[in-house]
């Protein structure tokens, strides 16, 4: 059964990654560029040196931790838009932790400056789980605005109270000293020892969803909650739990952003509507976390890869559109297929009927 | 003079009111637009998408065309067939409305600025045949007022009549009370014979053009005909807030957005007092108390029926 769950899903996938370039080379043609020759750049764009290859997994990392935030989230029936803001809590929290400490040893501020991104975030992804439990306010639309109140915030934090001395910095903290950094992996790229960090959470939330109690219990309260309320779950506080440690996770993030690559906290460095794009992976992987994983690993290809399409002259821009055709065309799919086998049965019944008369 | 009364005499003057107009009409045609798909229940979170399309369509068509009604139809044309997909996929394929809303904002980004950047080179376009602005002799004597409403773009007065026309619509006709209840009770609608589908779909339909225009006055009116990549600047979620703070009443989604230009309009000239960082954070965490407060008078309402 099973089996079969899954190949059906990777036809459907690889259907709409196929079509989705499709629509990219004709959006292509359209604008009178050739699409062998940009598919091309942004296949060397990924893999054509190891620094690149860096960045590739740094930005795989990204997208596979948020993905499994929002994956753990939806497990038990909470759905978090909110990592944006919390990821950026957390990486401005954990930056000026290692400002202020400067001069102490890494061996103190990096398990401080972890536990301030940990700590930060997950109270602040509190709020919306608590508000969904105990007063059913739609948490959607409660993350969706606190993401923006904690743009804003770190916005002012970064320009006022934390700002970096060096006046060509608008709005970023002061630079991390180089002794709090995590070491760098290729030369060049953005790749930290974080990777090792992010291979170990990934692996641990994959084993506790998939593999054992709590995890079946939380796939429960997910799919029928008056089910696990009445065989005794606690579901309440599970739900409350798993938005602080999605909340949690997103903060991690923000803190190996801040000291794996950027080494100081800047808005737009630290992350780019980042959470977003996760939370896209973690849908067309249908939340399930080892396929969210893995296709981390194809988007962050196709990111990467953009930027060798701005050699030829080519927008990169182009993988927004490719990336989002395919979610189009995933969502889509079980919808047409329905509307495909209904019209088929219509059509078998309309000339049985014919055939019997 | 005291520091005190200068505060308050740059809360509360002219420019204040003008700044909050301009920059509430975009949100507000946006909100409205957005009140239809929320009757409909349909949760509309794609509407920056919508809006950031119809800007950049509406510049194309003017620059295209050299003049600015032209980029005007563009727009519409845009948010009719943005409308339309984002129907087929919701209302006819029954995807997640959340997934489709949320890939529709990052499709838009890319689009606009993919075409954008082919059209008209990686830094936008400037200067193109922009929307008029109206002065009316008579509104000029008036004293406050006056200034406030004079000499805006067409597009702010368009919304008064946009508003009026969306209330009457949804609560005044039987189209508006089918769409409410397409989204209250999509069954009973059917038992009466019609279709909560077809209603879901006007409502897309409906919502794409109003956020197609928002776009359309954003870069057409407020910003004289430019366009810069990522310009909607999330003031779809905006409107979002504005709809679910005015449980989709077009009238209050109006005032919602006013009170979300005032806000913007009283940062920029707090600056030198309160960094406008922390004054934009209030209209959203007013949206969300909100709507604990919805909910908790709501609960109330029903254990106060209860024990009756």
């Amino acid at each position: 059964m099973k089996q079969k769950i899954n190949t059906k899903y990777l036809s459907s996938l690889g259907i709409s990654v196929l079509l989705a370039f499709l629509v990219g080379a004709v959006i292509l043609l359209c604008t009178g560029r050739s699409p062998l020759k940009a598919y091309g750049a942004m296949l060397s764009g990924a893999f054509s040196a190891p620094r690149h290859i860096g960045d590739l997994l740094e930005y795989a990392m990204v997208l596979a931790l948020c993905g499994l935030a929002c994956d753990l989230g939806s497990r038990v029936g909470i759905f978090n838009v909110g990592g944006e803001g919390q990821l950026l809590l957390g990486a401005i929290v954990a930056a000026q932790v290692g400002v202020s400490l400067e001069g102490s040893s890494p061996w103190l501020v990096l398990p401080l400056a972890a536990l301030a991104a940990i700590g930060s975030a997950a109270l602040y992804a509190l709020i919306p789980g608590v508000l969904k439990v105990k007063l059913k306010v739609n948490e959607v639309i409660t993350t969706i605005m606190l993401n923006t109140v904690a743009a804003y915030l770190c916005q002012f934090m970064a320009k006022g109270p934390w700002k970096s001395a060096n006046r060509t910095l608008i709005a970023a903290t002061e630079r991390l000293d180089a002794r709090y950094w995590f070491g760098g992996l290729i030369p060049g790229s953005k790749l930290s020892t974080a990777i090792l960090a992010a291979a170990v959470i990934a692996f641990f939330i994959w084993y506790v969803m998939q593999k054992t109690t709590p995890g079946f219990e939380m796939k429960i309260t997910g799919q029928n909650p008056r089910f696990a309320r009445f065989s005794g779950m606690k579901i309440d506080r599970k739900i409350i739990l798993c938005m602080a440690i999605s909340g949690a996770i997103c903060g991690l993030v923000g803190m190996f952003r801040v000291y794996g690559a950027e080494h100081l906290y800047k808005q737009a460095g630290i992350s780019n509507d980042y959470y977003f794009e996760g939370l896209m992976v973690a849908m067309i992987a249908r939340y399930q976390p080892l396929a969210t994983i893995l296709l981390s690993l194809f988007f962050a290809v196709l990111k990467i890869g953009a930027e060798g399409l701005q050699q030829v002259g080519v927008p990169n821009q182009l993988y927004l559109i490719i990336q989002t055709v395919i979610i189009f065309f995933m969502a889509a799919q079980s919808g047409f297929m329905e509307t495909l086998t209904h019209s088929r049965n219509l059509k078998t019944l309309q000339e049985s009927k014919k055939g019997g008369a | 003079m005291s520091e005190f009364e200068k505060i308050l005499s740059s809360v509360f003057s002219v420019g204040t009111l003008q700044q909050m107009l301009r920059s509430a009409t975009p949100v507000a045609l946006a909100a409205i637009g957005g009140s239809m798909t929320e009757h409909a229940g349909i949760m509309n979170i794609g509407m920056d998408g919508m809006i950031l399309m119809g800007a950049f369509f509406g510049v194309w068509g003017s620059w295209l065309a050299g003049t600015a009604l032209a980029g005007v139809g563009m727009a519409l044309l845009v948010g009719v067939l943005v409308g339309l997909f984002f129907a087929l996929l919701v209302v006819r394929y029954k995807s997640d409305e959340f997934i489709i809303g949320c890939a529709l904002n990052t499709f838009a980004v890319g689009l606009t600025s993919y075409l954008s950047r082919s059209i008209f080179g990686s830094h936008g376009t400037k200067g193109n045949p922009a929307l008029p602005t109206l002065h009316l002799p008579l509104l000029s004597k008036l004293p406050i007022l006056g200034p406030m409403l004079n000499d805006q773009s067409l597009f702010v007065y368009l919304t008064w009549i946009v508003v009026l026309l969306a209330w009457l619509f949804v609560y005044k006709t039987p189209y508006g009370f089918w769409l409410r209840a397409s989204g209250e009770k999509p069954d009973t609608l059917r038992t009466a014979g019609i279709s909560p589908k077809r209603m879901k779909w006007i409502a897309s339909l409906l919502c794409g053009v109003l956020c197609a225009l928002a776009g359309a006055h954003l870069s057409l009116g407020n910003l004289s005909g430019t366009f810069a990549e990522n310009m909607s600047n999330s003031r779809g979620y905006v409107a979002f807030a504005c709809v679910i703070f005015a449980a989709a009443n077009p009238a209050k989604a109006y005032l919602a957005a006013l009170m979300f230009g005032f806000f913007e309009a009283i940062g920029l000239r707090l600056q030198s007092y309160v960094s406008s960082d922390l004054t934009s954070t209030i209209p959203y965490i007013i949206t969300i108390v909100m709507m604990v407060y919805v909910v908790v008078s709501k609960q109330a309402r029903k254990r106060r029926l209860a024990k009756a």
